[in-house]
């Protein structure tokens, strides 16, 4: 795991990232009341990005908005422009099935299928590929891998996917994630309602899939921000605070309310 | 100190004493239960021989058996049931997931519920009046029919609460793994509920198996074998009905018989549905 204050990264090399996700000018309402307020930001591509803030500032709303899950719900809306590759996803044509291909989601609590473990990963791959059997077991052994998860589970394959522990089954979620091949994965929380050692596994998780993956993580534990993220978003009453570098938000925030947060004086 | 302890005795008595009262009153509701069960063993049981299960019901005075009987009860608890399971559970999934906020929902809801608590006699005779009155004669399908409107609001209700009880996480985390939404109520939701959904179809057969007064203006009764759909049919509670009221020994005796069968095809369904729930609750 990387130390928690690394400073191998300097200003110029983060300004020449490439973009993965931009949002521009992006309200959020959830009926009549703004949840996120003229949000502006953008998401290198590769790398972990934290979300931080007290509950209700946002930061999962935004995580939401990412891959437009926010629809499953009626009287919820966003305006303003997610650009993912400069494409706006908030546009009307976009598929919303591909969108979600793309960018996969990692939930607060384990949510596995009710079905086995293999069947677990073999569900989201079956959707838009047809493979042979054969590929599907090393799609599926691959994923497993990929999740710390596969010297675990390979001799019980067929077990259902609730009877693995509670940081098991946030793995396996994460396997089947990272099993249809998306390009930026959304973690809300996801280690939240896990065990130290559960979480310590996640986030190590996390640090390995950064090489190919676009990161983005809501988390609550800030010291979590710090350990696994480059750059940290620090919300509050839906306003997108200050976005930096996560060493610059933890040693040196330019606001006072970022600087208030992260000493705990509130939230 | 004193005064304390005589208010913790007075809240321990008035416990003992609600506490009495309630174990009184579940004693009366089984008590009742299991008179009606003893009963039925106890009159029915000497009547059970094999045939029962290989005659037909006898003229008045003969010996006989329920088969015909039995067969009718069972083709039109079946039909009613393909009938109105698929209504039902489509139903219910309208409602618990694409419906989940639409008032539709909320009216199709309430009529339900009508529906579920509304006589059954009632739909025999609304029965009555849109098939056996225009086709002129009493049928097995008029009875099938009448059994599948019974049908119906057992299986939207359950299909439902169980869906709803299916956490939103879940079907978040099919809908975000890129899943549209009929594979995901297919292959999760229904996963998730299938237990709770085949409970509710189970109980509905229960429930229909039991049936008479929705039969009695639709498939009639039949004192001879018939399979012909397009004719009276003879069912187990009908003819219930029929030999319990009649002056005849043989016919009583039948009567209890059935009354037994059908009270043992129900409460093996009940177990088993039960069995079903228990398992998914273990899980």
């Amino acid at each position: 795991m990387k130390p928690m204050l690394s400073t191998d990264l300097n200003v110029a090399e983060t300004a020449v990232e490439k973009a993965k996700i931009e949002v521009k000018n992006l309200n959020f309402y959830y009926g009549q009341s703004k949840a996120l307020k003229d949000i502006n930001l953008s998401l290198p591509e590769r790398s972990v990005t934290a979300f931080i803030g007290p509950s209700g500032c946002g930061k999962s709303t935004l995580l939401r908005v990412l891959n437009r899950i926010y629809e499953l719900y009626p009287k919820q809306s966003a305006e303003g422009q997610v650009l993912l590759d400069g494409k706006n996803i908030l546009d009307r044509s976009q598929d919303l099935n591909l969108l979600r291909t793309k960018i996969g989601m990692v939930f607060q609590k384990p949510t596995p299928f009710p079905m086995s473990i293999y069947e677990n990963i073999a569900f989201g791959v079956r959707l838009y590929e047809k493979i042979s059997k054969a590929e599907m077991d090393n799609r599926v052994e691959q994923a497993l891998k990929r999740a710390a998860l596969w010297n675990e589970v390979k001799d019980k394959l067929n077990a259902s996917g609730l009877s693995l522990s509670g940081g098991q089954q946030q793995r396996l979620c994460i396997a089947r994630t990272v099993a249809v091949k998306p390009e930026v994965i959304l973690l809300d929380e996801p280690a939240s309602a896990l065990d130290p050692l559960s979480t310590a596994k996640i986030e190590e998780l996390i640090d390995e899939l950064q090489a190919d993956y676009t990161i983005v993580i809501v988390t609550h534990n800030m010291q979590q921000a710090a350990r696994v993220s480059r750059q940290t978003a620090f919300m509050y009453l839906g306003e997108l605070v200050e976005f930096d570098r996560t060493e610059k938000i933890f040693t040196s925030p330019r606001e006072k309310r970022t600087q208030d947060y992260i000493t705990g004086r509130f939230g | 100190m004193s005064v304390a302890m005589s208010l913790h005795q007075r809240r321990k008595r008035k416990n003992g004493v609600m506490m009495a009262l309630c174990v009184i009153a579940a004693g009366i509701g089984l008590a009742w239960l299991a008179l009606i069960l003893g009963a039925l063993v106890y009159k029915g049981l000497s009547g059970v021989s094999l045939s029962v299960f290989t005659e037909m019901t006898p003229p008045p005075g003969d010996a006989g058996g329920l088969l015909n009987a039995i067969y009718g009860s069972i083709v039109m608890t079946i039909i009613g049931i393909i009938v109105g399971t698929p209504i039902g559970v489509l139903a219910g999934t309208y409602m618990a997931e694409y419906g989940r906020f639409s008032r539709l929902t909320t009216v199709v809801r309430f009529i339900n519920d009508i529906l579920l608590s509304a006589p059954s006699i009632i739909v025999g005779l609304f029965v009555y009046e849109l098939l056996v009155r225009p086709m002129g004669h009493f049928s097995a399908i008029a009875g099938a029919v009448a059994l599948s409107i019974l049908v119906i609001p057992v299986v939207v209700r359950t299909t439902e609460d169980m869906l709803n009880l299916v956490p939103n996480a879940l079907r978040e985390a099919g809908t975000a793994i890129g899943a549209p939404r009929w594979v995901v109520i297919r292959s999760v939701a229904y996963r998730a509920a299938l237990s709770g959904i085949v409970t509710g179809i189970l109980l509905a057969i229960a429930r229909i198996s039991g049936e008479t007064a929705p039969l009695l203006f639709t498939a009639l009764n039949n004192q001879f074998w018939s399979s012909n759909l397009n004719a009276p049919m003879a069912s187990l509670p009908v003819t219930i009905f029929q030999f319990a009221l009649s002056p005849y020994e043989e016919w009583q005796q039948l009567a209890w018989t059935g009354a037994l069968i059908i009270t043992l095809t129900v409460l093996g369904l009940s177990i088993f549905a039960r069995s079903l729930t228990g398992r998914r609750e273990d899980r």
